[in-house]
């Protein structure tokens, strides 16, 4: 009982920090019906920018996410304007030229980490230590990242719900041509989706650099996990982002304990691929007719 | 009855509990033209997909030549000879036009030499032929819509379902659409289901007009018929249909 | 337009007689090479002819490779013959992945065979008989001549073969599901059955190109074979070219490898940022690819 709740733990504090930066994918998504291939490379070269600063002048990264989120939003805005809009604009082709351009963007990121942080894996060492409660270890960095994680996406979920630009962003993700019916400027919307979702992604960077152990390669692993969690939860279901994250982290924190780490890393892939046959629009979305 | 090339019998289609077909039951007969009229949402273009086996029904059944096509795959109910075209023009932008038709000609063609060959001749007909070798997306509206058509020709169908191939075009451009249709039985197409909303043309060539009204089939009968029925004038028209003609 | 033909007689001529004179680092490089162009044909069929743009046909490279080392060590038999079981096999798996992979579309396709990929690199490693993680060693038998003939054979297969459905109806049915699967199916197109075709052709031809992979290495590992860079490293390589055209991948292939072998292993960074920024900006100065850009100015001067 107390092994199970301990994988439970576990699997909902990794859940908690894989939704944010889901939630940034999520976003780009719904908006632009572009999946983002870069996005683990933001993710990742924001943890290993904050892990850098912090092993050369001790610096928090908590007190860099708002630097890595701006960086992040103002990159995304160059990559949105300057790039995406660029692209042919058929619309068989254009899912898959964004497909690739994403694609490229990512080697292109992960190419230009290597260059200035090199490929030594880093990590933040801060509050290493863990919590004991009732026979349960609780990490105190993973605790701190998730507890963060909720904050921002807490923010997030205002900012969307209050804001005119939030309620735009939430309109266009819902249905492109009322939104246009409505009067909302589509091409800025979009800019600024693929800006927030891109600072979202730094942002959780930020926050991973106190769990994992990273380099620059390794965006990959981040893009997958955010495409897995936002297949599982339904694309353009922020609600479901949430759910689905805490799925994947459930599903990757009991397939590591009574599986073995190598089959473990399957766990995102199976689900993704079973939830994307059988379940369309999401565990939590109604059934496509 | 024995002359229906197409009945459907008792069609239900709902979309998350909202009807869009509601128990239509009608027959295409062979050699004639029938109108498919109706608002917008009346579950015209629903039936067409439920024909063409893009859509499954939830109920009821559709017999072509005397088969059951229910279940069918949209590839089969194509090769059985049923060609429809689609309300917005869903060209293959990267393939050259005689390409778009010729994969219509696949069908029966027994190569590609001869599909293309067959292709070339109905791009002729439908009057593309300056344009055969152009990709389909450097095409205006007008001539994607007589593509539309063409791809469809090219099954050589007993059967053609023409979903709105009159919307987009200027007066005069509908008036040669609407000859092309007439004149497609000189060509061995002798059955077409077309869904229209210009009264003037529609009244014109039909031999048979069916009305849809949210998802029921309300209105049955020729042209003078249906100009004359009350529950029509009322439900799609809204005003004497005199004014609107 | 029939120059062509004693041109590609004369090249593959000079190909096979390249063993003879080129040294152990040169021939090195012109197998990777002709291993990247021929990776980059299989994927061409499936992703650039019929649209279903697949980041996992490794999967079936891997495959191949293990069932041919697992047949040497278990049965064996004799290389060659190895090597075409293990294409053979990873063409039969293909089947049943195919019939529910190519049920998704867009980019859960893309990233399902990701997936995929990566969830038969883990079941391989899973197998006791496989060795798992720390791989399988087989008889040294063959020389790297031999293997450069088996990969050059496959790849010029590959082209020939991707040259005739250019122009059949085959390709031609690939090409209209790839505009509009729906309209292609109310034309008449077995879609379901024509996809399967393209994505068992493309699953055959990695298949084969991995048996004489494993030969090359003589020691395979999950890693190694499952590789990820050589799958997506080979699809860039065939979209800098031209999808879903005839020579795309060649020209895309033969260039790449040559960047990728001279920068990979002393300046990864350099590599990465020059795949990767080369991707983005022909994207969009050339959207279709280097081969369409060029035969559109010629078609221009003539």
């Amino acid at each position: 009982m107390v092994l199970i709740a301990q994988l439970v733990i576990n699997g909902v504090l990794l859940g908690g920090v894989l939704a944010l930066s889901a939630l940034g994918f999520n976003i780009i998504f719904g908006v632009m019906r572009v999946v983002n291939l870069a996005h683990g490379d933001f993710v990742v070269l924001s943890a290993v920018f904050c892990a850098f600063v912090f092993a050369q002048s001790n610096i928090n990264p908590l007190f860099l996410l708002p630097l890595t989120a701006i960086a992040g939003f103002l990159f995304g805005a160059v990559v949105h304007r300057y790039l995406l809009r660029r692209l042919p604009g058929e619309i068989a082709k254009a899912e898959a030229s964004s497909l690739t351009l994403t694609f490229g963007l990512s080697f292109l990121l992960a190419g230009a980490g290597l260059a200035v942080f090199g490929g030594n894996y880093r990590s933040v060492p801060y509050l290493t230590g863990a919590y004991h409660v009732a026979g349960l270890s609780i990490p105190q960095a993973r605790l701190l990242a998730f507890g963060s994680a909720l904050v921002l996406a807490a923010l997030l979920g205002l900012f969307l719900r209050f804001t005119a630009i939030g309620r735009a962003i939430r309109a266009t993700s819902q249905d492109v041509e009322g939104a246009l019916a409505c009067g909302i400027d589509a091409d800025r919307v979009r800019t600024i989706s693929f800006a927030l979702g891109t600072a979202v992604a730094t942002a959780a960077g930020a926050l991973m650099s106190f769990i994992y152990n990273l380099n620059p390669q390794m965006g990959v692993l981040f893009t997958i996990n955010a495409f897995a969690i936002v297949v599982i939860g339904g694309l353009g279901n922020y609600a479901g982002t949430i759910a689905g994250a805490v799925v994947l982290g459930l599903a990757q924190s009991f397939t590591s304990y009574f599986a073995g780490a190598t089959l473990s890393e399957a766990a995102p892939y199976v689900l993704f691929i079973l939830v994307s046959l059988f379940l369309p629009s999401g565990i939590l979305g109604r059934r496509a007719t | 009855m024995s002359d229906a090339l197409l009945s459907v019998t008792d069609v239900s289609v709902a979309f998350g509990g909202v009807a869009a077909l509601d128990c239509v039951s009608l027959e295409i007969r062979e050699g004639e033209i029938l109108s498919l009229i109706g608002p917008n949402g009346a579950g015209k273009t629903t039936l067409f997909n439920v024909i063409s086996g893009v859509l499954r029904p939830q109920r009821g059944d559709v017999r072509f030549l005397g088969r059951s096509i229910l279940g069918r795959s949209p590839h089969q109910i194509a090769q059985m000879g049923i060609g429809r075209t689609y309300q917005i023009v869903r060209p293959f932008g990267n393939l050259s036009v005689v390409d778009n038709v010729a994969v219509g000609a696949l069908t029966h063609a027994r190569s590609i030499g001869a599909a293309r060959r067959a292709a070339r001749e109905i791009v002729d007909f439908v009057g593309l032929a300056p344009l055969a070798t152009r990709p389909a997306s450097s095409l205006t509206l007008t001539q994607r819509k007589r593509l539309e058509v063409a791809r469809a020709l090219a099954l050589r169908p007993r059967l053609l379902l023409l979903d709105e191939v009159m919307a987009g075009l200027t007066p005069s451009e509908m008036d040669t659409m609407a000859e092309f249709v007439v004149r497609l039985s000189e060509h061995g197409i002798g059955t077409v289901c077309g869904i229209e909303h210009v009264m003037r043309l529609v009244m014109r060539i039909s031999h048979r007009i069916v009305v849809l009204d949210a998802g029921r089939c309300i209105a049955e009968g020729d042209p003078k018929a249906i100009q004359a029925d009350p529950r029509v004038i009322e439900a799609y028209l809204g005003a004497p249909l005199a004014e609107t003609i | 337009m029939k120059l062509w033909l004693p041109v590609a007689a004369l090249v593959v001529a000079l190909l096979v007689a390249a063993p003879s004179w080129l040294n152990g680092y040169y021939l090195n490089l012109l197998y990777i090479t002709v291993l990247y162009v021929g990776l980059a044909y299989g994927w061409n069929i499936i992703s650039g002819y019929a649209g279903y743009f697949s980041f996992g046909q490794i999967a079936f490279f891997g495959i191949g490779a293990y069932a041919t080392g697992l047949i040497v060590v278990n049965l064996k038999w004799y290389w060659l013959l190895a090597a075409l079981s293990g294409g053979v096999i990873a063409c039969a798996l293909s089947i049943p992945m195919g019939y529910v992979m190519l049920r998704l579309r867009g980019p859960f396709f893309a990233m399902g065979m990701f997936g995929l990929a990566q969830t038969s690199r883990v079941v391989i490693t899973a197998i006791p008989a496989t060795g798992g993680g720390s791989g399988l060693f087989l008889p040294p038998a063959s020389d790297l001549r031999s293997i450069f003939y088996w990969t050059l054979a496959i790849t010029v297969c590959a082209i020939a073969l991707t040259a005739w459905i250019d122009r059949s109806a085959f390709g031609l049915r690939l090409q209209a599901l790839r505009e509009d699967e729906q309209v292609a199916g109310t034309l008449g197109i077995n879609v379901t059955l024509e996809k399967m075709y393209a994505f068992a052709l493309s699953a055959l031809i990695p298949g084969l190109l991995g048996g004489g992979y494993a030969w090359f290495l003589t020691y395979i590992e999950p890693d190694a074979v499952f590789s990820p860079r050589l799958d997506l490293q080979s699809v860039v390589m065939a979209i800098l070219g031209g999808v879903g055209t005839v020579w795309g991948p060649l020209v895309g292939g033969v260039l790449m490898t040559q960047i990728a072998e001279a920068l990979w292993a002393k300046f990864p960074q350099v590599y990465l940022m020059i795949f990767g920024g080369l991707l983005v900006v022909l994207l969009i100065v050339l959207p279709r690819g280097i081969v369409p850009a060029l035969v559109q100015r010629m078609r221009r001067t003539t």
